[in-house]
């Protein structure tokens, strides 16, 4: 029985311009930890190798303190095995990033940038496809079909990118053959670059990234442990946790008149993790201005609970009646000229952004009036 | 809606007690307190009671509260269509709103539907403010109290437009609309300058900066990674080719050609030194064989031509031989025709002496003819000169001074008159002798006939016979009698120069010079005829020609013949001369064509020589000929080897140009692979150094990281445009809604105000702006002054003014409000106040007012239902 751990997308050194500058470091760091998470389930399934299907670091060019505490982090889980593939981010093209990390290569680290058969240790061959720049524009996994192992081996193939169109990168000519591993004879296909988890065929499995990096993929960051029983044996895959931060969206479809921040407030997670999640409220449906002030209120209020939670209300519709006209004011100039912008944001002649403002701007009266003593 | 009483506890300066005003009525009620009794207290209470929620402590809830504490409470008692009912708010502790219906004590509302329905009696229905009119001390309620003295100076100077229009404004769009103007404004004022540009420091404008400022890192650092990237892909390209060029198979291989190459070269150096020896050799053969070939040939031409040459010697003797005879027979020509010139000369010099001789004797006989005429020419020209000397001589004896006998006939003129004028000036004696006496009497021995008279000139003495002596003395110099004498005397002295004795002497000796003369001219022109030339000329012609003369002899031949006979002796010569030139010619040509006869025999002769010498003696001459022809064999054979051993050289020839352009090619390219190598790993060192730099740098991430960045302040300038946008709009909305409700009400509150601004200007007339209905002129005591600046007086008035007549529409709708002055006339004098309260009270009859004042005096006398506070606790 040969087992190790699955994963890929680990992107080291990613700094996460668009956060706010007090989670950045923290981002930055479970970036990094996560490699001890990985460790830990590893010990923890009895796995002696990890497997890292490309794009460990997020850059061709990381600092030379976050390469080096990587390979210090991966050189201290020893005796623990790290096999590292390049993928499209660290490509082999990255040759100053994969000549640093030779200099300083950990004895139980192992670098597979050449696509040829590793044997790992007896009966076990690790068949690569590093990717050698960072859009191949082939099936780099194409080799493995007329790669020779020893008999009785077990061919377990490592590769990063798409085998559907469904790229993080969007492209579309290098995409691997969902059926490499029953065509390569693979025990087990190894992939990386989709950031989330996928089973493609029982011996063919994303790992998704163990951390995630984007509100795309539902659930936390995740590995895969792996056990082989022997050649031709059905793998057993097991997906583990291994994420910190959780990185979630939250759909608020609401109907007029809803109560929008208690429906919020009841499907929000729960205070204790809280701290480690990242929320996208994202707002859709047709609301009326108090409710809307009172979500931008809800989610103002609980924000700070939260490592980050923004709300996307885009698709929010503002809907006026007049007894919302009334809260600004039954008559008079002022009611006049609410009634000017409600007329004008429905009015579907307009071009988008006058409706838009007129829509703002009558959201904005109904704040103003609210504040003011009556 | 009306109000009928107000009541209020723990207010202010009432803590632990309170007040009542009951019976509030229609029409005009008036409240008049002295100051601190609490006047504006009440106002202030039932502002609050209508505006300010139970729930709240704004400043106005505040204010109300006495210093020591307390819940302030205010209650009120109302009258609308649909009945009566009372208001109570109780602020701070126990707060609470409540309505009572007031006939039945029922509650009706209270908290926030209390609120709700106190609003709904303030703000009134859809056609505009409602409720309450409020006007204090000249500013409208509504408007914050907070404005400076300063700012209402300025607004009492405002104009009638624009007081009527902010009153109007205030009214229309109320307190809520100033407000969210105002927070629009304020949060707009944040983001963007009046103009709508960004704010320098404001938000917005950090917000683009920040944007700007993004886009230039991110450019930046989009650059460096694209550098970094291309470094990389360059020193990849570097290495692979270096590994390319390094590889010691590609070394070897390299060394391998260059030998090889080499080697071919030297091969086909030396193979084109063998052929260039071969094509030298054969060229010697070929110049050996050619040697030959010119030598039998010469042989074989010289023998040739050493036969002609014999030929040609022999035509050259014949020829110069016929020549010589022809010389010679031109030679004897020669001779004869210089004879033949000789003997013709000779006789033309015969003739020509004949000629001569015959000629001198003609001419001395024609000179012997000539002398003798000429010597008788001579002889009367000699005889003539004679003549002509004597005629001379007689003229020269004759010859007077040519002006001489002018000069005496002027004397003798004068001498005429002289004497007449003496004979005029003398004294006459005349004598008549008588009878018998005669003679009697002389003058100067002269006797005196008788009757005769005499001029005496001078002294005379008259002798009378017989009697004596008589004598007479005349005066001298007078009279003419000197003139007279000196004229004579120059008369004489001419007379003996010229030798004559008188003018008729002179006259004719005159006469007989001009006779000789022409005989003179005569006897001249006779001589001059004979002697053109003078004698002397000719005696010398006389010897001439006796010179000429002598020795004539008889000439007895004729002339003309002998000059025939020479002409012919001339011709002779001329012909024989010609004659012998010809013959000269002739032997010139001869001479010639004997010197060139020579000269061509010579030549030949010489040739002949020379060649007799080349070709030896005639005996050997075919052997030699045989010997040349076999050297040429020789030669030929000799050249066709070698010419055969350059052909297989040639044939076998490597190219040498090519072989050395290889050898140097294969060179150069391991030379250049090895300066290459060295380029290429200076290069690759110099990137090595650039991409550790930018590596370390972690640029790409710094990149990545400054992409998000910039779409996140991408995103927040969206919004802060959107927020501008929003603002934009809503203050737009709410100007033209403003702007609009201004317009809406103005002409109708105007049409209102229009009669009671008639009621202020009582004593004056005003005219009206037809389309602003606003009072533009007033004239008072016939002088007419425009309305244009308004005092505060004025000011306040207007907006009293203003208030009654909106209420007085409201009051048309259906809706009467009642209208609420506190202070509100304080600049005004006593007697406009009086005049306002007319207007109060004409407005009045369907309508309630309300004024608190503390001017007691002045409103003392304005009637109305006069209000009074008193004593009031609430009930429990």
């Amino acid at each position: 029985m040969f087992r190790f751990i699955h994963s890929s997308d680990l992107h080291i050194g990613k700094r996460f311009g668009t956060m706010p500058e007090e989670l950045r470091g923290r981002l930055r760091d479970a970036r990094h930890t996560v490699l001890d998470r990985l460790a830990l389930q590893a010990r923890a399934g009895g796995a002696g190798t990890i497997l890292l299907a490309g794009d460990c670091f997020d850059t061709e060019t990381p600092s030379p303190a976050m390469l080096r505490q990587a390979l210090a982090a991966m050189a201290g889980h020893a005796p623990l095995r790290w096999i590292l593939l390049p993928g499209n981010h660290d490509s082999l093209l990255a040759d100053e990033l994969w000549a640093a990390t030779r200099a300083a290569l950990p004895a139980n680290v192992l670098l597979a940038t050449e696509p040829g058969p590793i044997e790992i240790e007896p009966g076990v061959a690790i068949l690569p496809a590093p990717c050698t720049t960072r859009r191949p524009g082939r099936d780099l996994t194409e080799w493995m079909d007329r790669a020779a192992t020893a008999d009785g081996a077990l061919r377990i193939g490592l590769a990063h990118g798409a085998i559907q169109s469904f790229s993080e990168d969007g492209g579309g000519l290098d995409i691997i053959a969902p059926d490499r591993a029953s065509r390569a004879g693979l025990d087990y296909l190894a992939l990386g670059d989709w950031h989330g988890q996928m089973r493609i065929e029982p011996r063919c499995w994303y790992s998704g990234a163990p951390e995630q990096d984007r509100f795309k993929h539902e659930g936390p960051g995740r590995a895969l442990l792996v056990a082989l029983a022997g050649p031709g044996a059905m793998p057993e895959v097991t997906p583990v946790e291994t994420g910190s931060f959780d990185w979630r969206m939250l759909p608020l479809e609401l109907l007029s008149g809803e109560d929008a921040a208690t429906a919020l407030a009841e499907r929000l997670p729960s205070g204790s993790v809280r701290r480690q999640v990242l929320l996208r409220v994202v707002a859709s449906g047709r609301q009326r201005p108090q409710a809307r002030a009172a979500l931008d209120a809800a989610v103002a209020a609980v924000a700070p609970e939260f490592a980050h939670l923004v709300l996307d209300a885009e698709a929010l519709a503002t809907d006026c009646e007049s007894a919302d006209l009334d809260a600004i004011d039954r008559a008079g100039a002022l009611r006049q000229a609410a009634d000017r912008l409600l007329a004008e944001s429905q009015d579907e002649a307009r071009p988008s952004n006058e409706r838009e403002a007129a829509r703002d701007a009558l959201v904005r009266l109904f704040s103003y009036c609210e504040a003011m003593p009556s | 809606m009306k109000l009928t009483a107000l009541r209020l506890h723990n207010v202010r300066r009432f803590a632990g007690r309170g007040i009542a005003v009951e019976g509030i009525g229609d029409g005009v009620n008036v409240l008049c307190a002295v100051n601190e009794f609490g006047k504006s207290t009440c106002f202030d209470a039932l502002h609050a009671l209508f505006f300010q929620p139970h729930t709240g402590t704004p400043g106005a809830v505040q204010g109300l509260r006495p210093y020591s504490g307390g819940n302030p409470l205010v209650e009120a008692d109302i009258r609308t269509g649909e009945g009566a009912f009372r208001l109570t708010k109780q602020y701070y502790g126990g707060r609470r709103a409540t309505v009572r219906e007031l006939a039945t004590g029922r509650l009706v509302a209270q908290a926030d539907e209390a609120e709700r329905f106190i609003a709904g009696l303030v703000q009134g229905g859809t056609s505009g403010p409602a409720g309450l009119l409020w006007v204090r001390q000249g500013i409208t309620g509504i408007d914050r109290r907070a404005k400076s003295d300063e700012e209402g100076e300025k607004r009492a100077r405002e104009t009638v437009l624009t007081s009527v229009q902010g009153e109007v404004e205030s009214l229309t769009g109320g307190r809520r609309m100033a407000q969210a103007v105002a927070a629009c404004e304020e949060e707009l004022s944040r983001l963007v300058t009046a103009t709508g540009r960004p704010k320098a420091g404001g938000p917005y404008a950090q917000a683009i900066e920040e944007r700007d400022r993004l886009l230039e890192a991110e450019r930046k650092l989009a650059g460096e990674v694209r550098e970094l990237r291309e470094a990389l892909d360059r020193r990849r390209a570097l290495r692979v080719r270096l590994a390319e060029l390094e590889s010691p198979e590609q070394q070897a291989t390299r060394q391998r050609e260059v030998a090889q190459a080499e080697a071919a070269f030297a091969a086909a150096k030396a193979h084109g030194e063998a052929l260039r020896t071969a094509e030298v050799e054969a060229a010697l053969a070929r110049n050996g064989r050619d040697a030959a070939a010119q030598a039998l040939d010469g042989q074989r031409r010289n023998a040739a031509r050493f036969a002609v040459l014999r030929e040609l010697e022999a035509e050259g003797r014949r020829k110069r031989d016929e020549a010589l005879e022809r010389q010679r027979a031109a030679g004897e020509a020669g001779q004869a025709a210089a004879l033949a010139v000789d003997a013709a000369e000779a006789a033309e010099r015969e003739a020509r002496d004949l000629l001569t001789r015959l000629e001198r004797a003609l001419r001395a006989r024609d000179a012997a003819e000539a002398l003798a005429v000429t010597r008788q020419a001579y002889a009367k020209a000699e005889a003539g000169r004679a003549e002509v000397e004597t005629i001379q001589a007689e003229l020269k004896a004759l010859a007077l001074p040519a002006a001489a006998v002018k000069q005496l006939e002027a004397v003798e003129t004068e001498l005429v008159g002289l004497r007449a004028v003496v004979a005029a000036h003398a004294p006459l004696l005349r004598i008549d002798y008588r009878e018998g006496v005669s003679a009697a009497i002389a003058l100067d021995g002269v006797a005196l006939a008788d009757g005769e008279e005499r001029a005496l000139t001078r002294n005379a003495v008259l002798e009378i016979e017989g009697v004596g002596r008589l004598g007479l003395t005349l005066p001298q110099g007078a009279d003419g009698q000197d003139d007279l004498g000196r004229a004579e005397a120059r008369r004489l002295t001419l007379l003996e120069g010229l030798g004559v004795s008188g003018l008729a002497e002179a006259r004719a000796r005159e006469s007989a010079i001009r006779d000789l003369s022409g005989r003179l001219e005569l006897a001249k022109q006779r001589l001059g005829l004979l002697a053109p030339d003078g004698l002397p000329a000719l005696q010398e012609k006389i010897a001439r020609l006796e010179a000429q003369s002598a020795g004539a002899a008889e000439a007895s031949e004729d002339p003309e013949a002998m000059r025939g006979a020479l002409v012919a002796a001339e011709a002779r010569v001329t012909a024989s001369r010609m004659e012998q030139r010809g013959a000269q010619a002739a032997r010139d040509q001869a001479s010639a064509t004997v010197v060139e006869a020579e000269r061509a025999l010579a030549s030949v002769a010489s040739e002949l020589t020379g060649l007799a010498a080349m070709l030896g003696a005639e005996e050997g001459r075919a052997a030699r000929e045989a010997e040349l022809a076999s050297a040429l064999a020789d030669a030929e054979r000799i050249w066709a080897a070698a010419q055969a051993q350059v052909e297989s050289l040639r044939a076998g020839a490597a190219d040498v140009a090519g072989a050395e352009a290889k050898y140097r090619r294969m060179r150069s390219v391991a030379d250049g692979a090895t300066a290459e190598i060295g380029k290429l790993r200076e290069e690759a060192a110099e990137l090595n150094g650039r991409i550790r730099g930018q590596a370390d740098a972690a640029v790409a991430e710094a990149w990545q990281e400054a992409r998000d960045k910039l779409a996140t302040a991408g995103a927040r300038l969206a919004t802060l445009e959107r927020e501008v946008a929003l603002l934009t709009r809503l203050r737009g909305a709410l100007d033209t809604a403003r702007t609009e409700a201004r317009e809406h009400y103005f002409a109708p509150v105007m049409r209102e105000l229009r009669p009671l601004l008639g009621l202020l200007f009582e004593d004056a007339t005003v005219t009206f702006d037809e389309e602003t209905l606003l009072p533009r002129t007033v004239s008072r005591n016939g002088l007419e002054e425009p309305v244009g600046v308004l005092s505060g007086g004025m000011r306040e008035q207007l907006a009293v003014l203003t208030r009654l007549a909106f209420a007085r529409l409201l009051a048309k709708d259906g809706q009467p409000a009642p209208v609420i002055l506190d202070d509100a006339l304080v600049y005004s004098d006593d007697d406009r106040i009086e005049r306002m309260f007319d207007a109060l009270h004409r407005q009045a009859s369907n309508q309630q007012i309300i004024v608190f004042s503390c001017r007691q005096r002045a409103f003392a006398e304005l009637g109305g239902n006069s209000l009074q506070m008193v004593p009031w606790s609430p009930e429990g």
